[in-house]
């Protein structure tokens, strides 16, 4: 358990190290300035369409897959190609304990970039802006928090198990973000069943009110922008409950980490060597 | 964190091991044992040595074979870990961290407590003399600085058997000595250490243990001496330096054991060959105490490792 805590530790570090870590920090820092902008210059912008559009369009369909692809592949992809695996192999710390750990120590770093940057978002949009439809904003800011967390979770996982799969696995990844996440589930059919974004959509279309009063009466801009047929099944009948959508995901990012998990133990990790 | 076992004969078995890249073989059936004490494994560049120490630490799995280290099986037993450290040939660190840091987290890798990982990095860099340099980043460090930092994260856990992949590669004279220093004491202290190399007379001045590779295959093993005992096809070459040398010659023409003389000029001397180099040196004092021929100098090409390992790896 210490070696492994160590390995967290160290992980962690590196992840929180370097340019990569301050990029990171300006991109997630990018909705919160967005937001700010739009606040002082949009007039008749509501707060609520302001965090629709950067907590549940921008922040899960752009930065969430993005922080994904640039942390999760590097976890063994990074040691391996700097040589430094070498020492995590030769320590007492078996290849399928290296990978999930190295895994909770990207999830650790790229949730608290979510949870953190979320609250700054939250703040700038409704720092002195009251919106009626909106009593509780920090509550609201803690749910969106949650919520991507649980997405970025599911990302990290399918492109760490992605990049024992492939070395391109930023090529795979953005056209798995460009086309699955971003294509198909904004479309109405069942494709978009296997797509992430569509279960944390789902999650906070019941958990969250995203209802505006408009001059010609109430407007989910939610089920607008997402698709979905509440004229039809305003109940969303068709769709997954709750629990089964945290279940899915959930489960999904398990099934995931533990074949990375499966395939790191069986692998041989080459290190080029100068004679070579 | 100190680890013993019982004493063994052999600490490292590979036992009819084979390792391929696809079309490319890295090791082939190749058994050997390696004893308790320093071993040097010797070989050309891309003979196996690296692969073989990637077996050795269970980095590799054999394609064929069986590889174990203190009677355990290497491939996936991280827990065997513990009893082996391994200085690795790439040049590669945390360069954002101290030789500190690094050692350190080493250590806590290894399972140590903190204040059990504080002592033995503290012990550690002490050993290979980084104590004044420990808290500046790696990236800063000279060559010879980065290989004692190197060895000092494989000493870090006090194992009992070492792999040391090229650790003198790239170093200055000074560090040189002071590495090969280290490693001597390494096996004073009664550590088994297996290093590698293609610099001759690296490995001889370390140990008289050699192993030989060449195109993945074990060449021979034993000691220096051992060796070239064992290569009957191919006579001792003894070099005499006399003044009278062709006279000299003449008279060792005629000897029974000799096979073939070498007039050598620049030297002022004859090289001999003799397949029974223990009579023919019997036999010099009495040559040279003869009139005309009285030789200055006697030495053997043989006995270095170079000349036996050309020998061996053309063959």
């Amino acid at each position: 358990m210490r070696s492994l805590w160590a390995l967290y530790k160290l992980s962690i570090r590196q992840q929180m190290h370097g340019k990569r870590w301050l990029v990171m920090c300006l991109l997630f820092l990018l909705p919160a300035g967005l937001a700010m902008l739009v606040r002082s210059n949009a007039n008749g912008a509501r707060p609520l369409e302001i965090e629709f559009v950067f907590a549940f369009m921008f922040i899960p369909q752009g930065l969430l897959p993005l922080a994904a692809l640039v942390y999760a592949p590097g976890m063994i992809q990074d040691e391996q190609e700097e040589q430094t695996i070498t020492y995590l192999l030769i320590r007492p710390i078996s290849k399928a304990a290296l990978y999930i750990v190295k895994l909770l120590a990207t999830l650790t770093v790229v949730i608290f970039l979510t949870c953190v940057f979320t609250g700054v978002m939250y703040t700038v949009i409704y720092y002195n802006f009251a919106d009626p439809d909106v009593p509780h904003p920090a509550v609201r800011c803690l749910q969106a928090a949650a919520i991507n967390s649980l997405g970025v979770t599911a990302y990290c996982c399918l492109f760490g198990l992605m990049s024992l799969l492939t070395r391109r696995t930023l090529i795979v990844g953005v056209i798995y973000a460009a086309f699955f996440e971003g294509l198909l589930a904004n479309l109405p059919l069942s494709v978009r069943l296997i797509t992430v974004i569509y279960y944390t959509r789902i999650i906070a279309y019941r958990t969250m009110s995203f209802v505006v009063l408009r001059s010609w009466g109430e407007s989910n801009i939610a089920a607008d922008a997402w698709q979905l047929d509440i004229a039809r099944d305003p109940k969303l009948l068709e769709h997954p409950q709750v629990g089964t959508c945290i279940l899915v995901l959930t489960l999904a990012s398990l099934v995931l980490a533990v074949l990375g998990a499966v395939i790191c133990a069986k692998r041989e990790f080459h290190v080029k060597t100068p004679e070579k | 964190m100190n680890s013993v076992a019982p004493p063994l004969s052999s600490v490292v078995v590979f036992h009819e091991v084979s390792k391929w890249y696809g079309n490319v073989i890295g090791v082939n059936k190749l058994s050997l044992r390696i004893p308790p004490g320093v071993t040097g494994l010797l070989g050309p560049n891309g003979a196996g040595k690296s692969t073989l120490l990637q077996l050795a630490t269970g980095q590799l799995r054999p394609s064929q074979g069986t590889v174990s280290v203190l009677d355990q099986r290497v491939w996936a037993n991280p827990g065997l870990n513990r009893f082996i450290g391994l200085c690795p040939e790439q040049d590669a660190f945390y360069e954002w961290m101290s030789g500190w840091d690094f050692i350190f987290t080493c250590a806590s890798l290894a399972g140590m407590k903190r204040p059990q990982a504080r002592e033995a990095a503290a012990k550690a860099i002490e050993s290979v003399g980084m104590t004044r340099h420990m808290n500046r980043a790696i990236g800063g460090y000279s060559k010879g600085m980065r290989q004692r930092t190197k060895m000092a994260q494989a000493l870090v856990h006090d194992p009992q058997v070492v792999f040391l992949d090229e650790p003198l590669t790239g170093t200055d004279p000074v560090a040189r000595r002071d590495l090969m220093e280290i490693i001597q004491r390494m096996g004073a202290a009664g550590k088994s250490v297996v290093v590698s190399s293609h610099v001759l007379h690296e490995v001889e001045s370390l140990t008289p243990n050699v192993v030989l590779l060449n195109h993945g295959r074990l060449v021979a093993e034993g000691n220096v001496r051992e060796i070239r005992d064992l290569i009957d096809k191919h006579p001792h070459r003894i070099v005499l330096v006399c003044r009278e040398y062709r006279k000299l010659a003449a008279k060792l023409v005629a000897w029974d054991d000799v096979e073939g003389i070498e007039i050598l000029p620049q030297r002022n001397g004859i090289l001999v060959e003799t397949r029974a180099p223990e009579v023919f040196y019997s036999r010099l004092p009495a040559i040279s105490n003869e009139a005309e021929t009285e030789i200055q100098e006697v030495y053997s090409d043989d006995d270095s490792l170079e000349a036996v390992f050309k020998y061996l790896v053309s063959r």
